[in-house]
């Protein structure tokens, strides 16, 4: 499995960037093509006289759908890495509505009216222009609404998760479906239509020889019709463990994080990290690190955890969160993390760190920071013995903190939020 | 960019089922190399935050909408995916309609509404398209056609809704493109 190239790391951010331009020429070239610069071409959708955006759309839909189904049955692409819009139901439903009344009024959506622009169309200018307008609307209300613009989260879902029906089976409706509307789309258009739209070039054309769009149709029905038989493209992506790449990763050692580089981010709040406590829930219930969640170590499945998150690992020692990332590898190269020395660790660096006994002035601004941290997450910083002989005093036994006074005095950037959709 | 010569009028648009085919093909050449769909929307948010920043740099940082843009702080807003890739939507746009005889300075509309009326539709209309992008996190491309080729949930009840919202409103609004 080679793609998404993206994902499994062929290139890198700045090179992405250029392939979003490429990526971008073809998409406005076909736009243009479709007609789709031209606000009355649309708009004629939604009079039923020329039904080229349901035909556009559902054509390139059920592309690409068909197209990823059969690239991940045969091994080239993990499907599990093509990212998925998160659902927020309400806000899709509100937005969708207010979303297809600005296209009825204004004769362009986001990507169209860019076309639209840049072939000269004034209208498509003056739409741009509002899109910026309602941005700003947005933006300033937005802190208002939020709870409204969040609302109904459903996380990344596809319909066949949600109504539990075989993928394959979904592909194979769509297509039929979609085809199914196609020929419905031409009806209308001789019936609505001033006969320009969908007389020739279509389906219902009147010959009975196999034109082009019939055999284009054709294919996709017989993709789909795989499909139907071809079973799930996500649970195919099973990968089988390689015991030779199993030992190497061994070899080269697991990836652990220090307990002060997992208690900065905590304390910075990015939220880099999922953090995974694998103790039963009942030593979970009792301490565990903030912002943790308990996936008892039993209870760990590959999948237990999405792939693209970035996942901490932590438990009393280094022994089962160990066992714990090779449990999440089985499903795939991503980013594991155990935490080095597990939660014992944690107690003696980050929650009751020791004063040095003679510190520098650099020692001592350290150990600050760290004396900070620690009553940030409820610890409390231990006096060094006297000698070096004496013992410092024990860590006192962890129970889960109460909420800190404050945040200690570090820079608290927000995290820039995933925004691959649109 | 003026009026195409009567001696090259504009060629007819592609057959609509080809030239979805092929759309199809782009989106899918997105997913295979870069693991994710077509975008739109999502630019003109980053543009705009830039903008604004620039303005207003204060204000900016104290709105949760605006500075979700801006990150830690450590890259440039418009060094982003989308920004980038709807410059070339802006450039494919321009060859395609070079190449057809497309390109004209003119206003769409049909023929029994003024330009004014016509310019206010778009703004009004570009505007509530806008605003309802950044509810649904995406429009008709990063949501429908990205979202339905994924059979994402949210996209498909955002696109059933999309056709609702756009045929209950047609009727109104006829006189500006019959």
């Amino acid at each position: 499995m080679i793609a998404p190239f993206f994902k499994f790391g062929m290139f890198g951010t700045e090179a992405s960037l250029v392939v979003a331009f490429v990526i971008g020429i073809g998409f406005g070239f076909m736009l243009e093509r479709a007609g789709f610069g031209n606000a009355r071409k649309l708009a004629a959708q939604f009079y039923f006289q020329d039904l080229r955006v349901l035909k556009v759309m559902f054509m390139a839909i059920i592309t690409a759908m068909v197209g990823l189904y059969a690239l991940s049955r045969v091994g080239f692409l993990d499907l599990s890495k093509v990212y998925l819009v998160p659902t927020l139901l309400v806000p899709d439903i509100v937005g969708g509505l207010l979303l297809g009344m600005g296209f009825v009024i204004g004769g362009y959506c986001p990507g169209t009216s860019c076309v639209s622009a840049s072939t000269g169309r004034v209208d498509g200018m003056v739409y741009v222009a509002g899109m910026f307008a309602g941005l700003v609307g947005f933006g300033e209300v937005y802190p208002k609404i939020k709870s409204f613009a969040t609302m109904t989260p459903m996380g990344h879902l596809t319909i066949a998760k949600y109504f539990d029906i075989p993928y394959g089976l979904l592909v194979f409706a769509v297509v039929v479906m979609a085809l199914g509307a196609f020929v419905a789309a031409e009806w209308a258009e001789r019936k609505f239509g001033d006969g320009s739209a969908g007389m020739t070039g279509g389906l219902l054309e009147s010959t009975r020889r196999l034109t082009p769009v019939r055999i284009l149709a054709l294919g996709l029905l017989v993709l789909g019709l795989f499909a139907l038989v071809g079973g799930d493209p996500y649970r195919g992506n099973t990968v089988s463990i390689d015991p030779r790449a199993l030992a190497l990763s061994a070899g080269r050692g697991v990836v652990k994080v220090s307990p002060g580089d997992l208690a900065d981010s905590i304390v910075k709040g990015t939220e880099e990290f999922r953090i995974i406590d694998l103790r039963p829930a009942a030593a979970y219930a009792t301490y565990h690190i903030p912002t943790a969640e308990n996936i008892p170590l039993a209870a760990l499945a590959p999948d237990s955890v999405s792939s693209d998150d970035k996942v901490v690992l932590y438990s009393d020692s280094d022994m089962q969160a160990a066992q714990a990332w090779f449990i999440l590898r089985a499903s795939g190269d991503r980013a594991a993390y155990i935490l080095a020395g597990g939660l014992d660790a944690w107690k003696d660096q980050v929650l009751y760190p020791v004063r040095p006994a003679k510190p520098t002035g650099l020692e001592a601004a350290a150990f600050e920071k760290r004396a900070a941290v620690s009553r940030y997450l409820g610890g409390t910083p231990r006096a060094a013995g006297a000698s070096s002989a004496q013992p410092v005093e024990p860590a006192p036994a962890l129970i889960t903190p109460v909420a800190p006074p404050s945040a200690p005095d570090m820079a608290r950037p927000k995290k820039r939020a995933a925004r691959e959709g649109c | 960019m003026n009026s195409a010569p009567e001696t090259h009028p504009p060629k007819p648009y592609w057959n609509p089922y080809v030239a979805g085919f092929l759309l199809g093909l782009v989106l899918l050449a997105s997913f295979v190399v870069m693991g994710r769909g077509l975008g739109a929307s999502g630019a003109f948010g980053s543009v705009t935050a830039v903008a604004m920043h620039a303005v207003a740099p204060a204000h900016v940082q104290n709105n949760p909408f605006y500075s979700e843009y801006f990150g830690d702080g450590s890259s440039n807003p418009l060094k982003d995916w989308l920004v980038f890739e709807v410059l070339g939507v802006c450039v494919g746009g321009l060859i395609s309609g070079a190449l057809a005889n497309r390109i004209s300075v003119k206003i769409e509309k049909g023929p029994h509404v003024s330009n004014g009326w016509r310019l206010v539709g778009a703004f009004v209309g570009g505007a509530m398209m806008m605003i309802g992008a950044k509810l649904a996190l995406g429009c008709t491309s990063g949501q429908a056609l990205t979202g339905g080729a994924v059979l994402n949930l949210g996209s498909w009840a955002f696109m059933i809704c999309v056709f609702a919202g756009a045929y209950a409103l047609a009727y109104f609004f006829r006189r500006q493109w019959l």
